[in-house]
């Protein structure tokens, strides 16, 4: 069937409209007013329809904003950093070392922690991390300890991965596992040695899905609430922390919405710059 | 053959127990172009893949210049491959893929340079060195690879089905390129293909296997024309191929009857041929004589016609005899022209009894 020119047929439309009245409803329509927010005022408690740069002034004016803001992106990016190169080995293994039926079940298993809530999943790590928690037990054996691991930067990360871990080891490995065997042998034929196929043919080749991984990675782990607050225990609050803080404290929704739009603006850079270079042709180190 | 660079002897190759390649023997000397032949799963690429170190013989030994090559690994050898699929690497351009196996040598970037443009050069691809690859048509790409692999001045080059992915008449331009090459540069060839005509075309000699074993090795003219068993006289070429019982001989003519009628053929020598034997009586289609009056000859038929294939200038028709044998004659279109061709209609084919080629069955 060929493409009809107008494309706003009626059947089309049948198919199409649902989805974008969805996406103006409850993604356009709040993201907008979301941003109309941020140039309103507080008075006694209470929100007031205005139009006022007050809150962007404000709170770029505030220290505790752009601390929070260059240490969310800093665990984000160690985050991100750590996951790609824990699950690399993981994925390694799944793609090349083992058969296609291990693979299926490997790829399978590691769908299964998304069936439980994340939460759930995160307050788990109470028990293994806490002061009289599974590892501090274990240390205490070997008359060590006890470490210091829930409320700090430790625990925020095991929080974050946690949650993008089973996601980036999949992306990886499909990745990795989708490469083109006779790429690899011919790199072998043309006398490159094994311990530099990775290096030379492997990441080259996985450039853009490894790209998409680690986008997805650094996303998650920007906007996540969850790890930091529960297991990091926000001293050094991220950007969601500092939206509930400010929420709380007086009311303060549009200085809460300032903070939400300069996330928003930040992800979408880094995932356009991230798409951009995964699909860029030219590999260069 | 002058000096033996490679020698296979009974190597075989399983894969989790099922045979690939069963216990071949065969030479490859230095400066040969040697093509391996056979219909798919006969185990040519296996073979091509040992000698490249790709597989690992489950038995017997592959040597080079005398060297037991079994456990040398493929990135220490060196056995250049030209892929079916090409295998240039996507992430790189043409001359970066081209300086690829020179880089690994640890040749310096200058050197690495000055060779790649060397052989862009020769391939005629030279202005072509900073593009990407998937900005190429098939034939650039064909030339990439061969430059890829030619750069590492190797002693033995191996193809497998590099022109299968061509379009016809780019096939014939590179066979040309492939032969002249190799003759200029001297280098052993070894070219696996599962097309006649390419093998045929190029070869100095053909291997041609069967389910993983040699069924035939010689010239292409040899196994054209003498093919050693019914698998070769069936595979190559269009061969008429009649079973039958020798039932007279006199002086040096043998007298045979088969379901399609009473033949006769010259014999050879060399081979004793005795009345009672079953034979496989073969006559190559373009050996055969066509005609629409009955001829006074000995060996002839009479078909009726049921299709014709026009290849070029040769015409190959298809016809059914009485009893319901199928013949086919191959004859240029010129000939052709001078009979009132039209389908279902008899005519009268002919051959010598000295064109007979002649099998004797086990």
């Amino acid at each position: 069937m060929k493409p009809t020119k107008n494309n706003l047929n009626i059947y089309s439309l049948t198919f199409r409209l649902p989805i974008i009245i969805w996406q103006l409803l409850f993604f356009v329509g709040p993201v907008l007013f979301m941003v109309a927010m941020s140039f309103f005022l507080v008075k006694n408690y209470r929100m007031t329809e205005a139009f006022e740069f007050i809150n962007w002034t404000k709170m770029f004016s505030k220290n505790y904003f752009w601390d929070s803001y260059w240490f969310t992106i800093i665990i984000a990016g160690t985050s991100t950093l750590l996951t790609m190169l824990i699950a690399f080995p993981a994925s390694f293994t799944l793609a090349f070392k083992v058969s296609d039926n291990i693979r299926r079940w490997a790829i399978f298993m590691l769908i299964i922690p998304f069936f439980t809530s994340y939460l759930v999943r995160t307050f788990s790590w109470y028990v293994i991390l806490a002061e009289k928690g599974v590892i501090n037990a274990f240390f205490s054996y070997l008359d060590l300890g006890p470490f210091k691991m829930l409320n700090t930067h430790i625990g925020t990360l095991v929080g974050y991965m946690t949650l993008t871990l089973p996601l980036v080891i999949i992306l990886q490995t499909v990745t990795m596992a989708n490469i083109d065997r006779n790429l690899i042998e011919a790199a072998y034929n043309l006398g490159c040695k094994p311990k530099s196929i990775i290096q030379r043919v492997i990441i080259p080749l996985s450039k853009t899905g490894f790209i998409i991984a680690a986008v997805f990675c650094f996303i998650l782990s920007f906007g996540d609430f969850v790890a930091p607050f529960y297991l990091g225990g926000s001293q050094e609050p991220t950007l969601p922390i500092l939206i509930l803080d400010t929420t709380k404290s007086g009311q303060q929704w549009p200085r809460a919405a300032v903070v939400a739009i300069v996330m928003m603006i930040t992800l979408f850079s880094i995932a356009f710059i991230g798409i951009m270079t995964a699909y860029s042709k030219s590999f260069k180190k | 053959m002058s000096y033996k660079l490679v020698t296979f002897k009974n190597v075989c190759k399983n894969f989790e127990k099922i045979p690939a390649v069963k216990d071949i023997n065969f030479d490859i000397g230095k400066g040969e172009f040697l093509a391996i032949m056979g219909p798919s799963g006969c185990g040519k690429t296996t073979t091509l893949r040992m000698l490249a170190g790709l597989e690992i013989p489950s038995s017997g030994e592959i040597r080079f210049n005398n060297r037991l090559m079994n456990n040398v690994k493929p990135h220490e050898r060196d056995t250049p491959l030209v892929w079916q699929s090409l295998a240039l690497f996507p992430f790189l351009n043409v001359q970066e893929n081209v300086e690829f196996g020179l880089k690994m040598r640890g040749l310096s970037p200058k050197i690495r340079n000055k060779k790649s443009l060397e052989w862009l050069e020769k391939l005629e691809v030279k202005e072509l060195a900073k593009r990407d690859i998937s900005t190429l048509s098939g034939g650039q790409k064909q030339r990439v690879a061969l430059a890829r692999s030619l750069v590492m001045e190797p002693e033995i080059l191996l193809l497998d089905e590099p022109l299968s992915a061509l379009d016809a008449h780019l096939v014939i331009r590179m066979q040309a390129v492939l032969t002249q090459l190799q003759k200029e540069l001297d280098i052993t060839f070894v070219y696996v293909t599962h097309s006649q005509s390419e093998a045929f075309a190029m070869a100095d000699r053909v291997i041609i296997m069967n389910v993983g074993e040699v069924s035939q090795i010689g010239t292409p003219k040899d196994i054209y024309r003498s093919p050693t068993n019914r698998f070769v006289a069936e595979f190559v070429g269009r061969n008429n191929i009649l079973s039958g019982k020798v039932y007279d001989i006199k002086s040096n003519i043998a007298y045979i009857k088969t379901n399609a009628g009473c033949f006769n053929f010259q014999l050879d020598k060399n081979k004793p041929i005795q009345k009672g034997d079953k034979i496989n009586y073969i006559i190559s289609a373009d050996l055969m004589n066509f005609s629409s009056v009955k001829p006074q000859k000995s060996n002839i038929i009479n078909c009726r016609l049921i299709s014709e294939e026009y290849v070029g200038s040769i015409v190959t028709l298809f016809l059914e005899s009485t009893d319901g044998t199928e013949f086919k004659i191959q004859i240029t279109e010129r000939e052709l022209s001078k009979f009132n061709i039209q389908n279902g209609n008899k005519y009268w084919l002919s051959w010598s009894e000295k064109n007979v080629h002649v099998l004797i069955e086990e």
